[in-house]
């Protein structure tokens, strides 16, 4: 139930992309310091949900309700999104050739800061930090003179994704599947980075097919999402749950509802 | 025929010098050429209505013209003032191995060596080379001996100052196993009307590393070109950078005369306002086992007009080449024009040839992931066009020039008109 503490209160959503409806009745409440893990076989609406709250282009709410941090966000440009301290770790991130690493850190660090009254980082200043953020998710240096995601390899483009949540310290982080394609070591290594920014202020939403990533990101709710809609919640016993019965009894337990 | 064309025949017949022989060769051509028109194939996009209103006329040396500096800089610096080679300028002690040396002062072996070579790799179809044959003055002969790496690169700067028309030319020959890099610039100011035409022999083994920077804009003509002849075993790495102008053109030919030639080709090209510039260039496999490869980015934004004409031409015995050809181009306004053309003519059978032209907006996915950090769209427009243009200039051999023409790219960029 949300309140008035609540970080992120979605409710009875429903969008669409090119005319076709993906999310069907979408409800989510998360309150500060919170982990949510949102669990679903493939075609469910999973990465749908992270692109909706991020305001890409082409998906259309159609009705419902989004408020981050007391603000409509449906009213938000997808920057100020951003600058509010929504934060959407990529499932597939773009590469962009010609453009550093290191100098679209710096626009976007000095972007958010200018939304929030603050003065520009000095290049010094954002450079100790990338390093450390690197350090951190074991992203050679090198990558920061390289352009943005250019030819890394899978592993290499969701530790950069990572790295940018280090410095960017968003107040709600959405992992789209960033588990996905990894080894056991480097999903140790993703879950480290995102357990290192666990905090009473910040909360996550964890997306995965797997139950995998939640033995190290432990989630204080599951979800399962079929069909464009959340039609179970739980603790985080619900994943094991899942990973033995996998996501064949969703079909016969389609009409049921339960709210966690 | 136009009154210009006339004019510059007419004064090109009162020159009597070493060059005669090859001068009046190309007198004799031009007065056969037909002045081009809009069905003139290479010249289909570009009118010259700005060469025949322009008020440009020969003008004497003005001596406070002096090159543009670039930082860090350290080159061997050739001058010319209005198409007069300042030999003021021309370092006395130059590195062992390589001459400097206007083609009229040279000995009689070495001049008619010169002159034997003079036009041979520049091809007679460019009208304005033609002009440029009959009306060079101080035509300059560089060359490297064969073993010899120049460290310093060699940089041809023609000025012009208001009012002025130029017509420069160079010959570099690159001896045997040679190495030397060569940055070829043009600065003017307001109405001016330049030819500069650069000829390469690069001998088998040599590397030449070339720039060209076509900066200069507003109500300038520039018709130029840069043409290599290459043989067995030589290298070659250009970078063009160019903005546009009343009406800017170049001409490159790469040729590939000997077995197992590495050529690649970069250009980028920054237009705003009314500004124009074409593109030209053409890539002759005439032997075997050669490579080429070509990068062409452009930006055109305001009313800005770009032309490119990529043609490889691989002959029948050029078997094993490997030629590739990659033209994009980003339009960042909507009354901007891009004409863009490749042409491959393959007669070989055993050859890779690949070529790709796209005219596109920004990618919005990266727009988009842009934007998820925070950037708002106008910001990540300007990032995004930009990395378009820096992967090209991060492959610029020379450091220096790269972190010289970054910042000067950035700001041409920064006032672009996008709309």
């Amino acid at each position: 139930m949300s309140d008035n503490k609540s970080l992120l209160t979605i409710k009875d959503v429903y969008a669409s992309i090119e005319e076709k409806q993906i999310i069907k009745g979408f409800d989510l409440d998360i309150k500060p310091g919170e982990v949510h893990a949102i669990m679903g076989p493939n075609g469910a609406g999973k990465s749908t949900m992270g692109y909706v709250l991020s305001g890409r282009e082409g998906y259309e709410v159609d009705s419902g309700t989004i408020t981050f941090d007391g603000k409509d966000l449906l009213e938000m440009e997808i920057e100020e999104r951003a600058a509010a301290g929504l934060f959407l770790a990529f499932q597939y991130p773009v590469e962009i050739p010609g453009v550093s690493n290191l100098e679209f850190l710096k626009a976007s660090v000095d972007a958010i800061r200018e939304a929030n009254g603050e003065e520009p980082i000095t290049s010094s200043e954002l450079l100790k930090q990338a390093k450390e953020a690197c350090k951190q998710v074991n992203l050679p240096l090198a990558f920061l003179k390289r352009g943005v995601n250019e030819g890394f390899s899978g592993g290499e483009k969701k530790r950069n994704e990572l790295m940018q949540m280090l410095l960017l310290k968003p107040r709600l982080c959405i992992l789209d599947e960033t588990d996905s394609g990894l080894d056991i070591d480097a999903l140790q290594m993703v879950a480290e980075g995102v357990n290192s920014q666990r905090s009473p202020d910040r909360s996550f939403i964890v997306v995965t097919h797997y139950q995998r990533l939640l033995d190290y990101i432990k989630p204080d709710f599951v979800h399962v999402l079929a069909d464009g809609k959340i039609v179970k919640s739980g603790d985080a016993s619900l994943a094991l749950e899942l990973e033995s019965q996998g996501y064949a009894w969703l079909e016969t337990h389609k009409d049921e509802e339960i709210e966690g | 025929m136009s009154e210009w064309l006339e004019s510059a025949i007419s004064r090109g017949q009162k020159i009597d010098d070493w060059l005669n022989p090859k001068r009046s060769r190309a007198l004799e051509l031009l007065s056969t050429t037909k002045w081009p028109t809009r069905k003139t194939e290479a010249w289909r996009y570009t009118p010259l209505r700005a060469i025949q209103s322009t008020k440009a006329t020969q003008l004497d040396v003005v001596s406070d013209l002096t090159p543009l500096a670039i930082a860090d800089l350290s080159a061997i610096e050739l001058v010319f003032k209005n198409g007069k080679l300042d030999k003021s300028q021309l370092s006395d002690t130059l590195p062992t191995g390589l001459t400097v040396t206007l083609g009229s002062e040279l000995a009689a072996a070495q001049q008619s060596q010169a002159v034997a070579d003079f036009s041979e790799v520049k091809p007679d179809r460019h009208l304005f080379g033609l002009v440029n044959d009959a009306l060079a003055q101080d035509v300059v002969i560089v060359n490297v001996e064969a073993g010899v790496k120049i460290e310093q690169p060699v940089r041809i700067s023609s000025l012009l100052s208001q009012g002025a028309e130029s017509h420069t030319r160079v010959q570099v020959t690159l001896g045997e196993g040679a190495e030397l890099a060569v940055i070829e610039d043009v600065q003017a100011e307001g109405e001016t009307l330049n030819t500069a035409f650069v000829e390469y022999f690069v001998s088998p083994k040599a590397h030449l590393e070339h720039y060209r920077f076509a900066l200069q804009t507003g109500t300038n003509v520039s018709v130029g070109g840069c043409h290599f002849n290459m043989l067995d075993h030589s290298t070659m790495h250009s970078t063009i950078v160019a903005f546009g102008s009343d009406l800017s053109r170049l001409d490159t030919d790469i040729i590939h005369s000997g077995e197992f030639v590495d050529a690649k080709l970069n250009a980028i090209y920054l237009l705003d306002n009314n500004e124009l510039f074409d593109l030209h260039a053409t890539v002759e496999h005439a032997m075997p086992n050669g490579t080429t490869e070509e990068n062409v980015r452009c930006i055109v934004g305001g009313r800005a007009k770009a032309v490119f004409n990529g043609r490889i031409h691989i002959h029948r015995d050029a078997q094993k080449t490997l030629a590739e050809l990659n033209n994009r181009n980003l339009l960042v306004s909507k009354t901007a024009e891009i004409n863009t053309k490749p042409e491959l003519e393959i007669y070989a059978d055993d050859v890779r040839c690949a070529h790709g032209a796209t005219s596109a907006e920004v990618d919005k996915q990266a727009l988009y992931y842009l934007q998820t950090r925070g950037i708002d769209r106008a910001q990540a427009n300007v990032i995004l066009n930009f990395g378009f243009i820096n992967e090209l200039i991060d492959l610029m051999p020379n450091k220096v020039l790269a972190e010289w023409i970054r910042p000067i790219i950035r700001a041409r960029f920064s006032t672009m008109k996008v709309n």
